[in-house]
């Protein structure tokens, strides 16, 4: 390679909108020199919805069913996020059983999501075995959300003023049981990329982003924690039951694609963790405030810890049933902003594992 | 009790030469949220540079055309105008004097400080501007430009004004206007579902003669 002659020229590549790479389209012009990512330019837009506007449209009540379907991999923490907006203004009091409820809700989808986007990374390492496997594993948390909530990604589990579901002995059991097979699996598989050498080569030092840099861009998430910025909305404004569950926030500090891998898979068991403390400390009584509880106008924002990090919520109701205005920025959305860092001077090759390292989520992000 | 500066409330007072609403409220978990609400939007930059010093973090910027207040004598009011009754009502303003009409703007940034969410607020009349934060936090930079595309809103002083999600064909103020959905999907939808419905409608209606 080295005795062929080095060319100064820069070429410009497109990749997406639509990319082998890519579930979700996106389109980045990437100016290579050689083998070199030069510049980055990211071009959005081609899942615009406009579901900001159509969400003044709709009822609160209808509103917490459009929320859940922005995106499906974070579809609980929409809603979650809304509800907790919604209950500030009307000064609720969430009854205690529906905190724990909402926990459970929102870690399960934490560890599907965590291990979907660590198996996708496998996959575009080539290491379509691992991928396999992961997916495999991931499966247990489907069923598990299957068997609890009766569907498979969005979950229908919350309400203004609590929950839509509740645990009774039978199902407890079977989550204790699910989550008994998964902790072992997830070990495992934290141990392969901990050790394996194909994921190594290809994961760590690449797409680095400082903490420099990741406080400049204002990323959240895992991708800040794996950037060694300690930061989680669970522990840093902590909402349902949050303060009182076993929570461990961990922070890397090399802020590359491994770390962020890392972090994902360690916030996975962290999940299993906390929703043994909720199974075993659920308190009894009501799970909800009733029907349609009144949300009378003001405003208010609302934070949640999403999988991919910090959901923030606005929302301002009037007179009306429809709210004036709900606005939310998902985690993604100042993460996408990191990529042209960690992208500057990145081989062609790691451009696909350095975009799915972010975990993006561009349903989210165009609304 | 915030775990804010003590100084911070003060702080945001000097810088700005107009006059800052602040309101503070605190929750069951100890998280508060501050509201600060900007009398002179000219002071945007004044107040964001302190919070910057503070070390905050942008997290999200909400634009919206605050509807004008109810107004419930209405019909009363056409009853009295035939008798030659004229009322004359001002235009409710915003704290600072934006008229409150329902085409000025209401501009909040969301920041995160010390843990804590602290939003300030800035209004713009119809058609106006306020200063790019970008420069300042560079998270402003995209939640600026979807700003620009969704209204007629422009933020001076912004590094790269092209547009975002929307393509350039599209006319700009998408949020500020009706646009059927038809034209939104570019009638990509059929009418089958309507045909459907029109065909159940017509069913019952036979059934109950």
């Amino acid at each position: 390679m080295t005795n062929l002659p080095v060319t100064s020229e820069s070429f410009t590549i497109p990749v997406g909108p639509l990319h082998v790479a890519l579930e979700e389209p996106m389109y980045f012009r990437v100016a290579v020199d050689g083998e070199t990512v030069t510049d980055v330019d990211i071009n959005a837009g081609h899942v615009h919805r406009g579901i900001e506007y159509l969400a003044t449209k709709r009822t609160l009540a209808q509103n917490m069913i459009l929320t859940e379907r922005i995106c499906s991999l974070c579809s609980n923490s929409h809603p979650e996020t809304f509800a907790l907006a919604a209950e500030t203004i009307a000064e609720m009091e969430v009854p205690e059983r529906a905190t724990y409820l909402r926990v459970v809700a929102g870690e399960v989808k934490r560890v599907a999501s965590n291990l979907f986007n660590v198996a996708i990374l496998a996959h575009l390492v080539g290491y379509e075995a691992l991928f396999m496997h992961v997916m495999q594993v991931r499966e247990l948390a489907q069923d598990l959300k299957e068997a609890v909530f009766g569907n498979r990604m969005d979950l229908g589990a919350i309400c203004i003023g609590g929950t839509r579901y509740d645990l009774d002995e039978d199902t407890i059991t079977a989550l204790t049981v699910a989550l008994d097979r998964l902790e072992p699996e997830i070990r495992e598989i934290e141990k392969t990329y901990r050790t394996n050498g194909s994921i190594q080569r290809r994961t760590r030092g690449v797409g680095v982003l400082s903490i420099d840099d990741a406080i400049a861009c204002g990323v959240v998430g895992p991708v800040a924690r794996a950037s060694g910025l300690m930061q989680d909305v669970r522990a840093d404004a902590p909402y349902h039951a949050y303060d009182r569950l076993p929570l461990d926030v961990q922070t890397l500090p090399d802020g590359d694609v491994w770390s962020r891998a890392m972090i994902r898979l360690h916030e996975a068991l962290d999940a299993i963790v906390i929703l043994r403390a909720c199974l075993r400390d659920l308190p009894d009584g009501p799970v909800n405030l009733g029907s349609d509880p009144y949300v009378p106008p003001g405003r208010a924002v609302a934070r949640s810890e999403a999988p991919r990090g910090e959901l923030l919520y606005y929302l301002k109701t009037c007179d009306a049933e429809e709210p004036e205005r709900l606005k939310w920025r998902v985690p993604s959305f100042p993460n996408w902003d990191a990529l042209t860092v960690m992208l500057n001077r990145a081989k062609v090759a790691d451009i696909a594992i350095i975009v799915n390292s972010i975990d993006p989520c561009i349903s989210c992000t165009e609304r | 009790m915030t775990r804010l500066a003590p100084d911070f409330e003060k702080t945001l007072r000097d810088a700005a030469a107009g006059d800052l609403a602040i309101t503070t409220t605190t929750d069951a978990h100890g998280v508060s949220v501050v509201w600060c609400e900007l009398a002179r939007n000219t002071d945007l930059v004044a107040v964001a540079s302190r919070l910057r010093a503070f070390e905050a973090r942008l997290a999200m910027i909400t634009a919206s055309q605050p509807k004008a207040p109810e107004e419930e004598e209405d019909e009363q009011d056409e009853e009295n105008s035939e008798a030659g009754d004229v009322m004359v009502r001002a235009t409710p303003v915003t704290f600072g004097g934006t008229p409150l009409d329902g085409t000025s703007y209401e501009v909040i940034y969301h920041f995160i400080l010390a843990d804590e969410a602290v939003n300030l607020i800035a209004h713009a009349p119809a058609n106006g501007s306020l200063a790019s934060l970008t420069p300042l936090f560079r998270p402003a930079d995209w939640p600026e430009r979807e700003i620009m595309e969704l209204y007629g809103l422009t933020f001076t002083g912004h590094p790269d004004p092209r547009r975002l999600f929307l393509d350039n064909s599209i006319e700009p103020s998408v949020f500020e206007r009706l646009i059927p959905f038809s034209t939104l999907v570019n009638a990509a939808s059929t009418d089958d579902l309507w045909k459907k419905v029109h065909a159940a409608a017509k069913a019952t209606a036979i059934e109950g003669e």
